[in-house]
């Protein structure tokens, strides 16, 4: 029995509520509340109140521990609008109830007009507190959902995918069943078919009392049935859509992370490269229009045939051959051949070179040369060549070093 | 031998790389011919043809790796910032129309900058405007809008499953 009025308790709790809803947040978390962590909130708020909470019944002894009393609990989870999500195997609890409670209604107790009424009271009782366990689960999973979605804990995305699998798997699916209307063994079904026969019994039953009481069932159950509905649209519509994308998104992500942390390392999507290849250019018109256009604007050309090419070296064989005779024997003709040309302001060309190189196969020269002799470099104006160092002398006689030996 | 219509166009354009999307009139041609086509590329050329509900690509073993690399990088880059920005970046690839600044702007703020600096491709906003404009464009795995808008083409989920391949490669490492 409490002593203390309701108005005081009321106040109690308004004076007091960040004590019992930090009380809340650890009942919440832990599942009870520690006698250490009982007397830490006290402490933090400087509050000495643990004979108030025990003597209005807020708090009831738990060994050692504390535990916030059901309908308090209750109430706060609704006021703090924070609630704690229910195993779909809790809400079906309440379908069993509504079925074994609905088995008995129809099967007739007009015999005992008392009995009947408890059992539609009681059906009520049992048809609200599912409804507004599906809402307060639907709430939960929605903010649990979006709390995963803005990701405040920053867990990583294995950890998402995790999480929203085990939403979806334990939670979501589940609850998804006992609303799916087209499920023959759901929840909303059989509302759906307790809602018919209310209908009927609201319209058909003899007993005004009777009568009524199926009639406030009867609108219970359409307000009820659009709830579940409405409630059905938010996890097929929004809540489920939603975390299977956060789902299928922190799956992508965690590819993409691995991708960025090893870019090339990873084979990247085979992708055709454009290897389109032409037996000519791509630009082979182009090129072809300007080739021939270099001729199109080509100026005239005139020959005279008359001119004479001034500069043009003309090769005297008989000359070079006097000169070569009166200095024989020479030891390397072809640093002869550039000592012809020392004087010449044209210089040495390879034509010189070549043409006074016929002199070797005059008839009248001896040309001798010696293998261990070494090459002997000419330099002309446009080239280098590497001759042979040979020695010429005239033929039949003799060089100098021949007739000193 | 009597050729289905538009046969050029769809080698021309497969040849080069680019993915034929659904609502472009040769992509009918060539789901209509499948099997012709897939026969096609493979006896002419050993391509695999690569046919899906939204678009058309040919896959070779003369693979454009460093192009593909480049635009996986710019796509792993792009929603790996969007969703910091706590956006959907799935649904923001299939239906959202972008402008370069948005996304240049995505690539400027990233903390992959080192990534970033060192890619050709994604190193200042002329590389990254040449690589949305010119190669992707080019590809169709996007579709300009104006000079500075664009959108991104189906072709996209190319890279989304490949993220989401490598993902799988992760979870199969880690298991074992």
């Amino acid at each position: 029995m409490i002593k203390a009025e309701p108005k005081t308790i009321l106040y109690f709790l308004w004076n007091y509520f960040d004590v019992v809803k930090d009380l809340f947040d650890i009942q919440a978390d832990e599942g009870i509340i520690k006698k250490e962590m009982f007397a830490e909130v006290l402490k933090k708020h400087d509050k000495d109140i643990k004979q108030q909470l025990l003597e209005y019944k807020i708090l009831k002894s738990q060994k050692d521990d504390y535990e916030l009393r059901d309908v308090y609990y209750k109430m706060l989870e609704f006021v703090l609008f924070e609630f704690r999500p229910m195993l779909p195997e809790e809400i079906a609890k309440f379908g069993m109830a509504i079925g074994e409670l609905f088995k008995r209604i129809r099967g007739k107790s007009e015999g005992n007009k008392e009995i009947l009424l408890e059992r539609i009271r009681a059906l009520s009782t049992q048809i609200r507190e599912f409804s507004d366990a599906v809402e307060k689960n639907s709430i939960r999973l929605l903010n649990e959902t979006r709390d995963l979605k803005a990701n405040a804990a920053k867990v990583d995305y294995r950890e998402k995918i995790q999480r929203a699998s085990f939403w979806i798997h334990y939670y979501i699916i589940p609850l998804n069943t006992i609303l799916d209307v087209n499920h023959k063994e759901s929840v909303s079904n059989r509302l759906l078919e307790i809602s018919e026969y209310a209908n009927q019994m609201r319209l058909n039953s003899t007993e005004e009392e009777i009568r009524q009481s199926f009639e406030r069932l009867y609108f219970m159950l359409r307000q009820t049935n659009d709830d579940l509905l409405r409630q059905s649209k938010i996890l097929t519509h929004e809540l489920l859509p939603l975390i299977e994308r956060i789902r299928t998104e922190s799956i992508i992500l965690t590819g993409f992370i691995k991708l960025l942390k090893n870019p090339y390392k990873i084979t990247p999507p085979r992708l055709t490269s454009s290897n389109k290849k032409n037996p000519v250019s791509d630009k082979i018109y182009l090129s072809t229009k300007e080739y021939f256009e270099q001729f199109s604007y080509m100026s005239e050309t005139f020959i005279d045939q008359y001119s004479e090419d001034m500069d043009k070296w003309l090769f005297k064989k008989e000359v070079y051959k006097k000169k070569l005779v009166s200095q024989l024997p020479v030891e390397n003709f072809f640093g002869w051949c550039m000592e012809q040309f020392n004087e010449d302001p044209a210089g040495l060309t390879n034509e010189k070179v070549f043409a006074v190189t016929s002199l070797l196969f005059d008839q009248d020269f001896d040309v001798s040369y010696s293998e261990k002799s070494k090459a002997f470099k000419v330099t002309t104006r446009t080239a280098k060549l590497n001759v042979p160092l040979l020695k010429i002398s005239q033929h039949g006689i003799p060089g100098k070093a021949q007739v000193n030996s | 031998m009597e050729y289905p219509e538009k046969h050029r166009l769809i080698v021309e354009d497969l040849m080069a790389g680019r993915f034929i999307l659904s609502r472009e009139k040769h992509f009918e041609v060539l789901k209509g011919n499948e099997p012709f086509y897939t026969e096609f590329f493979k006896k002419s050329f050993d391509y695999q043809l690569v046919v899906t509900e939204e678009y058309a690509y040919i896959v070779s073993e003369d693979t454009d790796e460093t192009i593909s690399r480049d635009i996986s990088i710019f796509f792993a880059i792009l929603c790996y910032e969007l969703d910091k920005q706590g956006k959907n970046f799935l649904d923001g690839l299939q239906y959202s129309e972008y402008s370069f600044e948005e996304v240049n702007q995505l690539f400027e703020n990233s903390s992959y900058t080192d990534l970033i600096q060192t890619n050709k491709q994604l190193k200042d906003d002329d590389s990254r405007r040449k690589l949305l404009f010119s190669t992707m464009s080019r590809k169709n795995i996007i579709d300009k809008v104006t000079d500075d808008k664009f959108y991104f083409t189906p072709a996209y989920k190319i890279f989304i499953d490949f993220a989401r391949e490598v993902a799988d490669m992760q979870v199969a490492e880690e298991d074992n």
